[in-house]
């Protein structure tokens, strides 16, 4: 399984971090070194028993139908069926100022961090202007070595920031994808958020098992697996983020 | 089917409980959930907001709740009663001073119809400090014998060298099994 995390602003050099290199955060706007950039984002990768694929009742929908709704709901992203070509709503509908401040992934049987990043909080005031690229930093290109993809418990951590309104309902869904096949989706309401808060969220699972075939073709096919992370308060899409992975790292 | 009844299965299937664990500020709320999950514990600061962990312990899947403690958040507390399955309330032993004002925040905990299904851990924490109280002690300063409304126990721990905190879980998860996966 994969993991991402996007990143803006001051990103610390993961590999930096890292203590067995076993990943490494990748060229993209991760990157990027702007003093307090205004948008970041983070998802995470976990383990979720209950895998919506396997959800009865949800219909499928395609990302036509989506673009074409005034707002989106958990429902409509459970139903699509594969990675999305374009984000479905823009930087400015993250009106709670959710922002994503650090992130990491931890080896749970030898306690090795692997992979943190982390952004100094956001100091988008009244004057700073957003960057040019309103989609920088919703998109992270993430490198790992084949034994990511072997690991066998590990943490995944993320850290998040909330602005001065509180959050009555708040949850992620994040569907990854090797190609056209879903390969996880998670769901987690974080429910309640404090105005002005900080807070993190680390889900411990096991990996789920992939099969010899389908970890070669994923070592082989760098940036094929996917992921969508859609966050929604009180059942409307506010942000959505996107990464892809490759596990060919230092081959 | 009443919908209790539907969501108590639907709770079985998945043996997922949701603990919440509260106190006073500088209680160790958040090194009791770092130290049992394994990671480095030498540098904590306030918790402004939540830590959550989900995990999964002896078969069940675990989601942990660490709330901050300080006075202005605890208005918040009541946000994330919902659907408790086991409270644990964290108490600084060596913190004299507060008991008075930690025994009022738990009496008021538990009167919350919210959290009227949840069985009670008390952590008598920092037990490694010189000055701390005994777990007996903590037991009669928040007057835990009058406690009718709620399974409890009372553990003395320590966040910092992790002793006992394993036992404290384990004996939470028990009753709140015994309770919620086989009753009907």
């Amino acid at each position: 399984m994969s993991y991402s995390c996007t990143s803006r602003g001051n990103s610390q050099d993961p590999s930096a971090s890292s203590a067995n290199n076993a990943a490494r955060s990748g060229d993209s706007a991760a990157d990027s070194t702007g003093s307090g950039s205004p948008t970041q984002a983070a998802a995470m990768k976990v383990k979720k028993g209950c895998n919506s694929a396997e959800v009865v009742g949800v219909p499928a929908t395609t990302e036509e139908e989506l673009q074409a709704r005034t707002a989106i709901s958990p429902e409509d992203v459970l139903g699509l069926q594969k990675i999305t070509a374009n984000y479905l709503c823009g930087p400015e509908e993250n009106i709670y100022n959710i922002d994503f401040t650090r992130f990491k992934i931890r080896d749970m049987e030898t306690g090795t961090v692997l992979f943190e990043i982390t952004k100094p909080p956001s100091t988008d005031k009244a004057g700073e202007k957003r960057d040019i690229d309103p989609n920088a930093g919703r998109f992270v290109r993430y490198q790992f070595t084949p034994a990511f993809l072997r690991l066998r418990q590990v943490g995944a951590t993320v850290e998040f920031t909330v602005g001065d309104m509180p959050i009555e309902n708040f949850r992620m869904i994040e569907r990854h994808y090797f190609r056209e096949k879903l390969l996880k989706s998670f769901d987690f309401e974080f429910g309640f958020c404090m105005p002005s808060s900080k807070n993190t969220c680390e889900h411990i699972y096991e990996f789920p098992p992939l099969s010899e075939d389908i970890i070669r073709e994923m070592v082989v096919h760098p940036y094929e697996t996917q992921s969508d992370s859609f966050y929604f308060v009180d059942n409307k899409l506010v942000m959505h983020n996107k990464a892809d992975y490759s596990y060919n790292g230092g081959t | 089917m009443g919908l209790l009844t539907i969501l108590k299965k639907m709770k079985q299937k998945e043996r997922e409980m949701r603990l919440l664990m509260l106190g006073l500020d500088n209680a160790g709320k958040t090194t009791i959930l770092k130290k049992f999950n394994g990671e480095d514990v030498s540098t904590i600061s306030p918790t402004l907001g939540f830590n959550i962990k989900t995990l999964e312990h002896r078969g069940f899947k675990l989601n942990i709740w660490d709330v901050g403690g300080q006075k202005s958040l605890r208005s918040y507390w009541r946000n994330y009663f919902e659907s408790t399955d086991g409270l644990v309330w964290v108490v600084d032993s060596a913190d004299r001073l507060r008991l008075d004002d930690c025994r009022r925040e738990l009496g008021a905990l538990l009167l919350e119809e919210r959290l009227a299904g949840a069985t009670l851990l008390v952590f008598a924490n920092k037990q490694d400090l010189p000055g701390a109280l005994s777990k007996e002690a903590i037991r009669e300063a928040l007057a835990l014998d009058d406690i009718k409304s709620h399974h409890w126990c009372v553990i003395g721990c320590s966040a910092v060298t992790g002793e006992n905190l394993l036992a404290g879980v384990d004996w939470l998860l028990d009753d709140i099994a015994a309770r919620i996966f086989t009753a009907d």
